[in-house]
This record gives C-alpha cells, sequence and structure tokens, in this order.
C-alpha cells in the first residue's frame, strides 16, 4: 500500500534520524526543501553519512541508488528524497 | 562558437563518459556501462609498497587511457591522440580542432577546474572531460560529472592540461576520427569479457584480480604501522568509501556500472544468461557497498582497533570469494 507524500517524508526524516543516531533532532524541524549537505537545515549532513543513508534507504524501500551522481542529487533535500522513491515504487508497480 | 549538436550528458566515470560522448556525437548509438564493459573497464588491483603511493591503496578499474584503447581495438573506431610539450602550441592545436568543428577530449588535473568548488577540488593528473566550443577566451566543458556544460578560462585549462607530477597529462587531447561502417558487438563484448575475466581471475601478478583483493583483504589489518597516528589511518580507511562510491565509479567500485553493461549485453548478443549474471553482479556490489559504510563508520569514529580491522579484512575476503565464483561463471557462459 502506498503512503502519502506527507507521510513519506516523515518517514525518511525518521530514518535519517535513527540511522545516524542524532535523536536530539525532533522530524517536525527538519525542512522538506532546505539543503541537507552545508546548509542550515535542521539535520546537516557529511559526505560520511551519505553513504549511511543511501544503504538505510536501499534496506527500507528496496531501491538502489546506484549511481554517485543520482545519488549527490536524490539526497540533496527531503523532497527529493521523497520524489526519488515515490518515482522508483510507481516504476517498479 | 559552440560546437553544433554537440550533447552534453552525466555520466558516472569521466573517462568512459568522454568516449561516449564522443562517439555519441560521431552518430554511434552507445551508453557508457556498454563502453565500459567493452572496454574490460572492471578491475582490481591492491598496492601495498609502491614508490608512486605514499600509502597502501587500491585501484577497482583497468589503468587511465586504456579504456580509449580497448574501445578503438573492439569496436574498430579511430581516435586521434596527441600530446605536447609545449603549451602554446597544445592550446592553438585544440582551438583548431574546435574551429573544425571537433569535439576534443582532454586529459587535465581536476584541480584546475574551477568550475568545481574549491573544497571538492584535488589533484587528480587523470581527469577527462570534453571541451565542446569557445567563447570569449572561455572554454565550454562537457565535464560528465556536471549536470550542465560549464565555462572555463584559459589559463586554468592550461594549468590543468600541462599539469606536472604522477601520470601528468603533457597536453594530451583526443578526438574521434573515424567510425567503421559496420560493427560487431558479438565479438566486441566477447572479447571485452573474456579479457576482464582473465585479468580477474589469471594474471598471474599476487596484487592484481581477485588475488589483488585477497591481498587487500589479508594486509589491510597491517595498514596502523603505515599510518602517522589514529588521524591519519582514519583518513586512509575513509578513502576506501571514496575509491569504491565517489570517484566516478557509479557505485560500489563499478560493479554497478559492469552489472548494467552485462544486463544491456544479454540483450544485444541474446544471451540471457548474463542477465542472471547482472542480477548476481548487482548483489556483490552491495556487499562492496557494506564495506564503503563500515569503513566510513570506523573511521569517522576512530574506531580502528584490531578487531575492526580484522571484520574489515574478512568483508573483503569474502568479497574475493563472492566474485571469484562469479568471474568463473562469467567465463564459462562468454566462452
Amino acid at each position: 500500500m502506498s503512503e502519502s507524500l506527507a507521510d513519506l517524508k516523515l518517514d525518511i526524516k525518521k530514518l535519517i534520524i535513527i540511522t545516524l543516531g542524532i535523536d536530539q533532532v525532533d522530524p517536525k524541524d527538519v525542512d522538506d526543501e532546505k539543503p541537507l549537505f552545508g546548509g542550515d537545515n535542521a539535520l546537516t549532513l557529511d559526505s560520511v553519512d551519505a553513504i549511511e543513508i543511501i544503504m538505510a534507504i536501499q534496506r527500507t524501500y528496496g531501491i538502489r541508488i546506484a549511481d554517485q551522481n543520482t545519488a549527490r542529487q536524490v539526497i540533496g533535500s527531503i523532497n527529493s528524497i521523497a520524489r526519488f522513491i515515490s518515482e522508483q515504487q510507481s516504476n517498479s508497480t | 562558437m559552440i560546437i553544433e549538436n554537440f550533447n552534453h550528458k552525466m555520466a558516472a566515470h569521466c573517462e568512459s563518459g568522454t568516449i561516449t560522448s564522443l562517439l555519441n556525437h560521431g552518430g554511434l548509438n552507445i551508453t557508457e556501462p556498454m563502453v565500459f564493459g567493452i572496454a574490460s573497464g572492471i578491475f582490481f588491483g591492491y598496492f601495498h609498497k609502491m614508490k608512486s603511493f605514499a600509502f597502501p591503496t587500491f585501484i577497482v578499474r583497468n589503468k587511465p587511457g586504456q579504456m580509449r584503447i580497448n574501445i578503438e581495438k573492439r569496436l574498430g573506431v579511430r581516435f586521434k591522440t596527441y600530446d605536447f610539450k609545449d603549451p602554446v602550441k597544445g592550446q592553438q592545436t585544440l582551438d583548431l580542432l574546435l574551429h573544425q568543428n571537433r569535439p576534443t577530449a582532454a586529459q587535465v588535473d581536476f584541480f584546475y577546474m574551477d568550475y568545481v568548488p574549491s573544497w571538492e577540488r584535488v589533484h587528480i593528473n587523470v581527469h577527462f572531460l570534453v571541451v565542446a566550443g569557445k567563447e570569449n577566451n572561455r572554454y565550454i566543458i562537457s565535464d560528465a560529472y556536471f549536470p550542465k556544460m560549464v565555462e572555463l578560462d584559459a589559463v586554468s585549462l592550461e594549468k590543468g592540461r600541462f599539469a606536472a607530477g604522477n601520470m601528468s597529462p603533457k597536453g594530451f587531447i583526443f578526438h574521434l576520427d573515424k567510425l567503421p561502417s559496420e560493427i560487431d558487438y558479438h565479438k566486441a563484448i566477447t572479447k571485452g569479457i573474456k579479457k576482464a575475466c582473465f585479468y580477474m581471475l589469471s594474471i598471474p601478478i599476487p596484487f592484481l584480480g581477485i588475488k589483488g583483493m585477497r591481498m587487500f583483504a589479508k594486509k589491510v589489518v597491517e595498514w596502523p604501522q603505515f599510518a602517522r597516528d589514529t588521524e591519519h589511518l582514519s583518513h586512509e580507511i575513509m578513502k576506501i568509501n571514496i575509491l569504491l562510491e565517489d570517484q566516478g565509479t557509479g557505485g560500489a567500485g563499478f560493479r554497478f556500472m559492469y552489472a548494467t553493461f552485462l544486463q544491456q549485453a544479454a540483450a544485444m548478443i541474446s544471451k540471457p544468461e548474463l542477465k542472471e549474471l547482472s542480477g548476481e553482479l548487482m548483489e556483490i556490489g552491495d556487499g562492496w557497498r557494506e564495506i564503503s559504510l563500515f569503513s566510513a563508520r570506523i573511521g569517522k569514529n576512530r574506531d580502528l582497533g584490531p578487531a575492526k580491522l580484522k571484520q574489515l579484512s574478512e568483508m573483503i575476503y569474502d568479497r574475493a570469494d563472492v566474485e571469484e565464483r562469479f568471474f568463473k561463471s562469467l567465463s564459462r557462459v562468454i566462452k
């Protein structure tokens, strides 16, 4: 069953927080559009976090982000991650 | 002027992407994974003590420049190559080729590509890009790692083309000279796979191919001996992640790109077994990605005790075992 985009975004935020062990961050404080890397979002990540997130998305949603150029674009923001997951899920159905 | 009908495309890797771009512009409809596979790009080598490396390291593709040579041999295409001692002559020749409407690939030191954010720039003398035009003394660059074409001033391009050091570019440029009227893809794919299997399974050098993977697994536990301190060791361990994931490898040390090649090859030469092997290699790639993740994590946390390095070693031994089985199956299929 597909979840709504808002639910998906919340789930992604929770997944990132759990994966990186940063439970002091409240998912509600994470902006959907602001960059996750090098910006002023409540979640600010570094390049080492990127591989953690890619693997977590892969495991949780059963989709592969193989190419790092794609990965760089996908994990830019919560919105771009949600968009990618939705597209991949609709392609596989 | 920008070369007419030149289409910029992003690619996973600079060299295979550049070759693909020139071939596509010349009218050959071929994908980057197909170029990579036919060129036997997949490889492994471990360098424990070598003059040219300050610290043990490894490679996951064949040597820079070899893809172009292999593509020429196997597809029957011809690239015209030039290198120079004199930067002035190097620039004049490049300008002349652009004037002749020829997109021209150049080897450069990545550090001088000032369209790249400064924090991402490192000295790598084997970065490839396509020069696709020149306007107001600024070159129009098609760099496979960027979503759009970019501009670069003439001085920066010259610095990049004539950088000194290991594998210095010496102004090296090349362009497509001739496409054959027909290409025997069956032969090219078969030859590309056979050679890759040879390199991975049978090359009689102890640090290359699967043997190299096992040497990496054995020696990684000794890396603390080479490190100045924990910071240095953590940097080198985290570099495993960079070498596998973040240097234009297409993910998992080129394993995902080679898997895509096998999938495309299965359809092109009607060998469904290659499609099955493609799926297998994707899973093998996931295992390399676990190694990337593990290395990034222990490096970042400075958790680099003997138990963790032993765990890393075991993960690499495991990849060697599965890749040995995979390449044996591949060589049987392509016999």
